[in-house]
């Protein structure tokens, strides 16, 4: 039985810590907003991997609620970042395109500055 | 060892694996994001696995729908723009 709860952890533990390199990876390599958000996300959910696996006891003995409310802390507070991160990137989609003046260096501008 | 209930977590963690890498690398705004939300209602399932019934309720009412919605009108944004 505690082989069974072990595995489990293990498992679900190794699958969030997967989760975050991927997500850290992707945050740092790719440019566009909407891709460092999804990435962003996706290493959140790692860390919630990680905090719920640990507390896992089992199917018929209750966790520890302490890590549990955290997380749900974390994914409301995700999702209000994701929120503020997409207002702030639609606002600088809306100021940008004023301030140079030939199409090419708007294009340019555009990939640089919002990724 | 119950070897039902570690099929179903092996299945479950290379699904969740293959979601979030092909929403990682996907090129596309929209194709992108819809693998997300897939991701976010399997990451409820693993919570209800994980003996977390709220995380999965906050988890596919909050974590892929609100955050689905708002991505899918970002991307429709960043696909028109490109």
């Amino acid at each position: 039985m505690s082989h069974e709860i072990l595995l489990t952890q293990l498992l679900y533990g190794s699958a969030g810590l997967l989760f975050f390199l991927l997500g850290a990876w992707s945050f740092i390599s790719h440019e566009p907003l909407w891709r460092k958000l999804i990435a962003l996300n996706i290493m959140g959910a790692g860390v919630f991997h990680v905090l719920v696996a640990v507390v896992y006891r089992g199917l018929d003995t209750p966790p520890d609620p302490v890590p549990h409310a955290l997380v749900l802390t974390g994914i409301v507070v995700a999702v209000s970042a994701t929120a503020l991160a997409l207002a702030f990137g639609r606002r600088l989609d809306r100021e940008e395109p004023e301030q140079t003046s030939d199409v090419q260096g708007v294009d340019d501008r555009e990939d640089g500055t919002h990724a | 060892m119950n070897p039902l209930l570690l099929g179903f977590d092996l299945l479950l963690s290379t699904t969740l694996l293959g979601l979030a890498l092909a929403a990682l690398t996907s090129r596309e705004p929209r194709r992108g994001v819809i693998l997300f939300i897939a991701f976010g209602l399997l990451l409820a399932l693993v919570w209800a696995r994980l003996r977390a019934p709220d995380l999965a309720l906050a988890e596919a009412a909050i974590g892929a729908g609100l955050t689905g919605a708002l991505m899918l009108s970002a991307a429709r944004r960043a696909a028109r723009r490109r």
